[in-house]
């Protein structure tokens, strides 16, 4: 590279040139990064002691964030207020899975600008349609006007026009969803 | 005559008669052109005139259409100084850690800090953003009954009593942004193959907090602090359960050492997920270096 770039530039400073190769062997323009030396390891030579002792490595398991979300425990009462899902519930004609963070899966969504709030039930299986019925006769009683609602069975959501995302999560509860 | 008058009369003789093709304005006799205050010369913000541009297009929050907002209306408040600077703690309620504790998010038989509350992955925090830790707000505070060795940046004092009544043991600590980026992502840090970082003492102006007994700040005297809990514990009329007679003991008084972000992890050492192993520096200066 240096060579061919030395041989194309004029004779005034071909004699410069050949100063600058027999010392360093390299034209050197410091505009450019292609001067510059590769970055080569650098040798350290610090001391480890490599350890394999258990009961450090337990030290770092400890601390390691778990991959999955884990099951909650059986208990007597939770403070929080949070229920875990009744074990059986042959006899309802529907069921609502509970996320994977263990929570029930209603929704506030608002829209047009926060104006406008829409309830969405999710993970809705079963008499889907049955369910829409129950929940809006329990639900009416807090409004004036008839709730609009929506549902798609495929999907198993049930869409409200409103805010009645607590409400739905007491009702819910208390069918031990 | 003098000599320039003369050398001009000599010059006009030479120049062409004064005709339409070679006379122009006086300088400042034409009326220019206003310049528009806006970006398009004054016109409509964009919303163009009528119709759906109008009456569809939301401006700005705060935007008065021309007005100098009133949210931009005065330059500077004095009691903001230096708010971009401050030191941000962002809440966990009582409730929520009560939550997390519930639905097993967080194991309470062993003490919880930062790291234990990032690894639910139900709380954010960005150290890069000046945010230096949780700050356990009293929000559920009545019904938080969970007896837990628990270790926060930022606490109140019913938060501190609540706990306490509930049999548990609560300390505010401070980490710098370093040690704060490990613990934000425990694996993703020992993936980088770095040593693990000597946590930093806290700035001059958050060293009293954090050697205050009644904040429970982990510099703190320990003799002043089991003072303190019981001079709280009269305050709020609650009888202190005695720690010391705990089945779980052990584990309520596990502390970190100043210098100190992983519990049972030195400071200096390389953790190697991996080949499972852990690397400790033997050379002179480093153990100095990492010595609290």
């Amino acid at each position: 590279m240096a060579m061919a770039f030395a041989s194309i530039i004029s004779s005034k400073f071909s004699y410069s040139c050949a100063i600058l190769k027999s010392q360093t062997k390299q034209l050197i323009r410091y505009s450019s990064y292609k001067s510059s030396q590769f970055l080569e390891d650098v040798e350290t030579n610090r001391k480890y002691d490599i350890t394999r002792d258990p009961d450090e490595w337990n030290s770092v398991e400890r601390i390691l964030p778990p991959t999955t979300v884990p099951e909650p425990i059986k208990k007597k009462s939770y403070p929080s207020g949070w229920k875990p899902s009744a074990v059986n519930l042959n006899h309802m004609s529907y069921y609502i899975e509970r996320t994977k963070n263990h929570m029930l899966p209603v929704y506030l969504k608002l829209c047009a600008r926060g104006t406008r709030r829409h309830t969405l039930v999710r993970k809705v299986k079963g008499d889907i349609f049955e369910m829409e019925k129950q929940l809006l006769k329990f639900l009416q009683k807090e409004s004036f006007k008839p709730i609009r609602s929506q549902v798609n069975e495929f999907a198993g959501y049930i869409r409200m026009n409103g805010d009645f995302v607590n409400a739905t999560k007491f009702w819910l509860e208390q069918k031990h969803f | 005559m003098s000599k320039t008058t003369d050398k001009a009369l000599n010059l006009m003789r030479h120049l062409p008669r004064v005709c339409l093709a070679n006379i122009r304005d006086n300088p400042g006799s034409g009326k220019k052109r206003s310049r528009g205050r806006a970006q398009h010369g004054g016109d409509y913000h964009g919303a163009g005139n009528k119709g759906s541009g109008q009456r569809q297009n939301f401006m700005r929050l705060g935007y008065e259409t021309g007005n100098n907002p009133f949210y931009l209306r005065f330059p500077w408040e004095p009691y903001y100084r230096g708010h971009h600077l401050r030191r941000q703690y962002p809440p966990l309620s009582m409730l929520d850690l009560q939550k997390l504790i519930d639905t097993n998010r967080i194991d309470t038989s062993k003490p919880i800090d930062l790291v234990a509350i990032m690894n639910t992955g139900l709380y954010r925090l960005f150290p890069d953003q000046r945010q230096f830790g949780v700050q356990l707000t009293d929000e559920g505070a009545d019904i938080f009954c969970a007896k837990i060795n628990l270790e926060v940046q930022w606490a109140n004092e019913l938060v501190i009593a609540a706990v306490e009544k509930a049999g548990g043991v609560i300390s505010t600590a401070y980490y710098d942004p370093h040690s704060l980026q490990a613990m934000v992502n425990v694996k993703k840090f020992f993936e980088r193959g770095v040593p693990i970082p000597r946590r930093m003492m806290p700035p001059p102006d958050a060293m009293e907090y954090y050697s205050d007994p009644s904040k429970r700040g982990y510099l703190a005297d320990p003799e002043k602090i089991s003072e303190e809990r019981l001079v709280l514990a009269q305050k709020f009329g609650y009888s202190l359960p005695k720690i010391e007679d705990d089945p779980n003991y052990e584990m309520l008084v596990e502390k970190k050492d100043p210098r100190q972000i992983f519990y049972g992890l030195h400071p200096g050492w390389i953790v190697n997920l991996k080949d499972k192993v852990i690397l400790k520096p033997q050379d002179e200066e480093l153990l100095r270096y990492y010595a609290s």
